[in-house]
């Protein structure tokens, strides 16, 4: 990780107070910081007082003051921590309690004490420095949550499979709730709030506390912090710090799903998932069609349906030709004539820059020839079978000759189709990748372009067109059955299925062009056979195979 | 399901890690964890009794009921049509058990709709039950029908006197 900066860096600082070695407080505090805790939490659930704590908090902070904690910077920090870890301390006695009548009276008992904990530091932030300094309070808040952090991962690494989510849970949602109350003070430094909260959430990470995942997930799925994030900030601004915390999630998911063993603490956290990937394809559609590159880049390439779910979003403004329209003239369409938004560096993700300089040199000279003899080369990073490719790297680079290509075309006042893509550097590349490379290579390769079969597009069209036209021209069988498989394993799954991947199957099958039924891999199980068959019938409602 | 790329041993990382998962995979969060308390009525009186703080709200009791029984309260009844259809007593009781929800917000929008009057002092509800006997900018007096959550019941009052002061007259919008 880079040196935090910034507000950043006083999360990273609270973190390291409550990690460093050999923390010693002075003599005396810990007891005070007990007193004055145990006193507001009687105070915060008093009558009356309770509801409005305002008066009842002055009182306290001026006995605070007398206690010295608010004298420097530090002794503020150790009170924070202090009280967080007596507040953890007693969630552990409390649910370690095997006496008590009722179960279901334990939780309450843990709130109790949490909340009048959270309150309390929501007051503090709400009033620390004057009323229109929003330094101080988000510096304080950054701080807390830095605290927070550290003590949820100090008690991770000690406890081991002992370690409770639940203190941490309550505290980061309740504090989130207080700081997202309609107050001016606080929508003056929502801003700040959603992103302190974004930075804390990626420094726990399910990577970094695998024990705390699920709660993790409970937050970032949190509606009103989902609503915020994605909703209410204004001119997106926070839609990259989510996209961040979902490939943190997917990233973390991505080898217990590669091997397909769902055991079921995995299969919990993988449905999960799936249901915000569906919130967030009902409710926040522009926003999966934005980040669905980043996204497919961290998804294992078995995980057909959570990127079905990704790659099916399009923006709301759009109505969608229905697929099975016969005589559907895609070419035709005003909206493939547009790009759509990639929020992601693609040419900087084609490494090493030398690579990247022969690939421009060739895609403009068309040459030389060992360009193309050499790529397989530079995709394969072991001999290991099932991680021989840089995956990223054969997604950058098939996204990037794609875009490249639509561009020449178009430099040339033509618009892509199926005669316009042929014969260029780029169908060069992607002629020369289905020949070159093996099986695994392959799949990869075929599953980089069919990640681009979304909405009506610029990208849809072309690479629609590029996997039929590569279709047509194989040299071998091999190929043509392992771009139906890509296609088809795409299909055969659940809805919902992206409208360009429809599209392109529905060609393949109905354009006799194409010969598809008469390929052996068609024909070659009768359960196969049916399955095509099934297939064909559902693709084209009315008319006949 | 299918590894297409075959499988692959997991590293020693991810094994530390499924084991820490699979440890919080038996303390799951519960639903009331991200939710506010959900508080009783009335404190005071319960709050003597201190049940552990149990008794004092309706807490969320997660339990099997079988597939035959409705699983999910039915659509739209989070709308003011639907709270003007409930008994007057199930309004109450949202009212006083439902305390800071958007269900008891809805309840009392729907008991105002009613032309119940809530006394911010006896913290009761109150309807006329006539034409009041004297109307004046400060008060009004006649009889009144009110709802006492410590009898739990209705009750009459004659010759009450609703100070204006102590009318809830807040525009719930």
């Amino acid at each position: 990780d880079r040196a935090p900066m910034g507000p950043n860096v006083h999360i990273h600082n609270g973190i390291l107070q409550v990690r460093a070695p050999n923390y010693e407080d002075p003599p005396g505090l810990v007891e005070k910081t007990d007193q004055l805790l145990r006193d507001w939490i009687g105070i915060y659930h008093s009558q009356h007082q309770g509801r409005d704590s305002t008066k009842a908090f002055s009182m306290f902070v001026h006995q605070m003051n007398v206690y010295g904690i608010l004298k420097t910077d530090d002794l503020i920090t150790r009170f924070f921590r202090l009280s967080t870890q007596l507040c953890v301390e007693t969630v552990y006695r409390v649910l370690a309690e095997k006496t008590n009548p009722s179960l279901s009276l334990l939780r309450p008992k843990c709130y109790h004490t949490l909340d009048a904990f959270v309150r309390l530091v929501a007051l503090l932030v709400k009033h620390s420095g004057d009323a229109n300094n929003t330094t101080t309070k988000i510096h304080l808040l950054n701080k807390v949550l830095g605290i927070v952090a550290g003590c949820l991962l100090q008690d991770h690494d000690t406890r081991i499979t002992d370690f409770q989510q639940l203190p941490y849970q309550r505290i980061f949602t309740m504090l989130f709730l207080e700081l997202n109350a309609p107050e001016p003070v606080l929508e003056a430094i929502n801003f700040h709030v959603l992103t302190a909260y974004c930075h804390t959430l990626h420094i726990l990470r399910p990577s970094k506390a695998a024990g705390f995942c699920y709660a993790w997930l409970e937050l970032v799925s949190h509606r009103v912090f989902m609503g915020r994030m994605l909703a209410t900030s204004p001119q997106q601004k926070c839609w990259p710090l989510y996209a961040q915390l979902l490939i943190d999630l997917f990233k973390y998911l991505a080898p217990f799903l590669r091997n397909a063993e769902l055991a079921k603490p995995v299969t919990m956290l993988y449905k999960g998932t799936l249901r915000v990937l569906l919130v967030l394809l009902h409710d926040f559609p522009e926003f999966l069609c934005d980040y669905h590159y980043g996204f497919c880049d961290v998804i294992p390439p078995n995980c057909i349906q959570m990127r079905n779910l990704i790659l099916s979003a399009f923006p709301r403004n759009m109505r969608l030709p229905d697929p099975f329209t016969p005589n559907l003239k895609v070419d035709m369409l005003q909206e493939i004539s547009y790009g759509p938004r990639i929020l992601a560096n693609i040419a900087m993700m084609i490494t090493p820059p030398q690579f990247k300089k022969d690939l421009d040199s060739y895609l403009k000279a068309r040459a030389p020839v060992t360009f193309l003899s050499e790529l397989r080369g530079n995709l394969q990073i072991s001999n290991n079978p099932g991680v021989r490719y840089n995956v990223q790297l054969m997604n950058a680079l098939i996204l990037y000759v794609g875009t490249q290509a639509i561009a020449y075309i178009r430099s040339k006042g033509l618009s892509p189709n199926m005669s316009t893509i042929a014969h260029s550097a780029h169908m060069d590349i992607f002629q020369n990748l289905s020949v070159d490379l093996d099986t695994e290579g392959r799949y990869l390769y075929l599953n980089a372009i069919a990640n681009q079969l979304r909405y009506p597009n610029s990208h849809t069209h072309y690479f629609s067109c590029t996997l039929l036209y590569l279709f047509a021209e194989a040299n071998t069988e091999a190929i043509q059955e392992q771009i139906t498989r890509v296609l088809l394993e795409r299909l055969i799954v659940n809805r919902p299925h992206p409208w360009g991947l429809l599209i392109t199957f529905i060609e393949l099958i109905k354009n006799p062009t194409y010969r598809f039924w008469q390929h052996e891999f068609v024909h070659c199980a009768p359960e196969i056979e049916k399955l095509f068959e099934s297939v064909a019938r559902s693709c084209m409602v009315k008319s006949t195979v | 399901g299918v590894a297409p790329l075959g499988a692959i041993p997991l590293l020693k990382e991810h094994q530390t890690q499924f084991q820490l998962m699979e440890s919080a995979f038996y303390h799951m969060p519960h639903l009331s964890d991200s939710e506010r308390i959900r508080p009783g009525w009335p404190f005071e009186k319960i709050e003597r009794i201190d049940v552990n703080m149990g008794a004092r709200y309706l807490p969320r009791t997660p339990c099997p009921t079988p597939a035959y029984y409705i699983q999910s309260p039915l659509a739209h009844s989070d709308s003011l049509e639907f709270y003007q259809r409930l008994a007057t007593e199930t309004l109450f009781f949202v009212f006083y058990y439902m305390e800071g929800t958007k269900a008891q917000y809805l309840a009392a929008k729907a008991l105002k709709k009613q032309s119940w009057r809530f006394h911010t002092k006896y913290m009761m509800w109150f309807q006329r039950h006539e034409e009041p006997k004297i109307i004046n900018e400060e008060y009004e007096q006649g009889t009144y029908i009110y709802f006492d959550y410590e009898k739990w019941g209705q009750r009459k009052k004659e010759g009450f006197t609703f100070e204006y002061k102590y009318l809830e007259d807040r525009d719930l919008n």
